[in-house]
């Protein structure tokens, strides 16, 4: 039931699955969380009454146990437990949201998630938003180096967003690429905090991230090199 | 006054423009070392800094993963895509690597930034020209051609404008037309061989009754005048024909006209509706376009089929050959088959080293089958008549024997499983 194309993917500690949505066939899988081989997924989230419209990726908060699917300029949310042609539990969609949906990240400890947003933003949005919601913060303009933004990725306890920026869309080897680093209290057009790039990273065009508090680690996939690369970074883990 | 304020308003506007696209081409005309350098002369801003740093570790599979392969036997020519070091190799047709040597040095390699080559997918040579015709899924929404001198890091000598998610490739000769497959939008797309840039497609074959899901493979029989189109099963529905604007009119007068982004299509989706389906080959009047069903499908449990990707006709046996990706097997169907049928004829098994395949070709002129395996990075030939657990008649490899494909391509996500330690990748 997996396609070749698999745009997201997130670990539930909590119940040890895995989530993986499949935009070719309106689902969101849940697999077994040690799921090897062929093996079928424990949970499907598919039918009309989803309104899934090709799901491409996906957030998880297993404090609240929801799962957020950015869904044609908006956001649905589903149990995290969602089964079968389940109806979303809200829905954030409406013109004064301003969501793109590229991208999804949530932050279950302070109650919010973050976006992509229309023109190149970041939006932050609280977790409990629904209907046609404002933005909290917006984070938007030439400071923000905002070229394209693939996966992003949150570390609650420092209320940091981190977001792998591929650079130019059908770019082979763009020349702005990095993964940037904002807090979620960031506002309007702000540079970000940190960023990871330069000649020493190897980077080419970052396109996922992933973090590993424990070890103070930062997984970065890179699409021109079809590489995994691991980096340590103790200094966005301190708060 | 006020008029004039406003016509020196205008030229001064229309000089900014002109400048400001001049720049941009100048710009894209810039090669790509040069633009990274300059790049690298740009710092990014931040706040509290750059964390340049080297990675701690980094996985990365340094041999290349095939995904697609073609022979021209007049000329002992073998092509294969790579979609993992983004190349196109060109091997003898002969070559066979020592079981001893690490790997088998291609003839040519077409590779880098100039080639707007990325997730390789497909290959085709024109037979009389050997020209090779390249397909990119998902990141480079172009179809380069390239010479038969080509080689090293060099621009296209054609370029077509693709729909996004392209994969399979095949051409008709006597018609002069190219046929592709488009994996989502689920759709089938023929092109004029010669057709360039921004060059509208001739038809399209798209739609809830045509059965596409996910397509992948493609190919024709001239012979009984057949489309043969291998489906992975994910799909989505339209409510009927998949692009609104064909309720006025035909598709052949809409694309006739048409200006618009083939990516762009006003398509109406049916919000909620997918559905998983048994992977599938659908067989189509050759001709077929618009929202038209299949002639026959051959799906079911006892095909075996999982994630059947590239594929191929033998006219004269009547035999459909499928690289059946995830079953580590060749299937071979009857082109007069269908519904819920077993292949006649399986070639699966340690002895054939059959590994994840994807590409697949036919050499009928020497009765020779070509596999292209994704999962250990060699091309495996067989007698066209193979069958079972059988050794390869030669094998390319393009990296060491004891060693298998990573097969990361294109990872778009990534993830950390906290309690097993492990990174997870989708591909």
């Amino acid at each position: 039931m997996l396609s070749r194309t698999m745009h997201d993917i997130r670990y539930n500690a909590v119940d040890d699955e895995v989530l993986v949505p499949n935009p070719f066939s309106n689902a969101i899988l849940t697999f077994r969380g040690g799921a090897d081989g062929q093996e079928p997924p424990v949970r499907i989230i598919q039918g009309p009454n989803t309104e899934l419209n090709g799901p491409d990726r996906l957030a998880i908060d297993v404090v609240h146990k929801e799962i957020f699917v950015p869904n044609r300029g908006g956001v649905l949310v589903f149990p995290l437990d969602g089964n079968g042609d389940v109806r979303p539990k809200r829905a954030i969609r409406g013109p004064d949201t301003q969501i793109e949906g590229s991208s999804i990240a949530v932050d279950p400890v302070h109650d919010l998630f973050a976006v992509t947003g229309r023109e190149r933003a970041i939006l932050v949005f609280n977790r409990t938003a629904s209907g046609n919601a404002k933005p909290l913060h917006i984070i938007r303009g030439p400071n923000a180096q905002i070229d394209r933004i693939n996966q992003m990725a949150i570390y609650p306890e420092g209320k940091l967003l981190v977001v792998a920026m591929p650079g130019v869309q059908g770019d082979m080897e763009p020349p702005r690429v990095f993964v940037g680093m904002w807090s979620l209290d960031d506002d309007g057009d702000v540079a970000p905090k940190w960023t990871l790039t330069g000649k020493q990273t190897g980077l080419k065009k970052p396109f996922a991230v992933a973090l590993n508090p424990e070890h103070k680690e930062l997984y970065v996939t890179d699409m021109r090199l079809n590489g995994v690369m691991t980096f340590s970074v103790p200094e966005i883990f301190q708060h | 006054m006020a008029l004039g304020r406003k016509r020196r308003w205008l030229v001064v506007s229309g000089v900014l423009a002109v400048t400001g696209l001049m720049m941009l081409s100048l710009w894209a005309a810039i090669p790509q070392e040069v633009r990274s350098r300059i790049a690298a002369a740009v710092q990014v801003h931040t706040r509290a800094g750059n964390l340049e740093r080297k990675p701690l570790r980094y996985i990365k599979d340094p041999n290349p993963a095939w995904s697609s392969i073609a022979v021209n036997a007049e000329n002992n020519m073998v092509v294969m895509t790579d979609e993992n070091l983004f190349r196109v190799v060109e091997y003898s047709r002969l070559d066979n690597t020592p079981p001893k040597a690490r790997f088998t040095e291609p003839k040519r390699i077409i590779s880098g930034d100039q080639t707007r080559m990325e997730m390789l997918c497909g290959a085709y040579i024109d037979p009389k020209t050997l020209d090779v015709y390249v397909t990119n899924n998902d990141t480079q929404d172009w179809m380069p051609v390239f010479s038969r001198n080509a080689k090293g890091n060099v621009p296209p000598d054609r370029l077509l404008a693709t729909p996004h998610r392209t994969w399979g490739i095949t051409g008709d000769e006597t018609r002069q037309e190219l046929y592709m497959t488009i994996q989502y939008p689920s759709a089938v797309v023929v092109y004029r061989k010669t057709a360039a840039n921004n060059d509208a497609p001739l038809r399209m074959l798209e739609g809830d009754a045509t059965e596409l899901a996910d397509p992948h493979g493609i190919a024709l029989d001239l012979k009984n005048d057949l489309m043969i189109v291998s489906n992975h099963g994910h799909r989505r529905f339209y409510g009927g024909a998949a692009v609104s604007t064909l309720e006025k009119e035909t598709w052949e007068e809409w694309i006739g006209k048409t200006t618009a982004d083939l990516n762009t299509l006003p398509r109406r989706y049916i919000p909620g509706a997918g559905k998983f389906e048994l992977p599938s080959i659908n067989i189509y009047a050759r001709n077929a376009s618009g929202n038209t069903p299949p002639l026959r499908v051959i799906k079911g449990p006892k095909t075996q089929l999982n994630w059947p990707s590239h594929v191929a006709v033998h006219e004269d046996r009547g035999e459909i050959f499928v690289a059946n990706d995830a079953d580590d097997s060749i299937l071979v169907f009857k082109t007069s088959d269908s519904g819920d049928v077993a292949p006649g004829r399986m070639i699966k098994g340690p002895k054939t080293r059959v590994k994840n395949p994807t590409g697949l070709t036919l050499d009928v002129k020497n009765n020779e089958l070509w596999v292209a395996n994704m999962g250990n990075f060699a091309a495996t030939v067989f007698p066209i008549t193979a069958e079972g657990d059988v050794a390869p008649l030669r094998v390319i490899r393009g990296g060491p024997a004891d060693q298998i494909g990573l097969m990361i391509g294109n990872p778009g996500a990534i993830g950390y499983d906290s309690k097993r330690q492990q990174i997870l990748v989708p591909n």
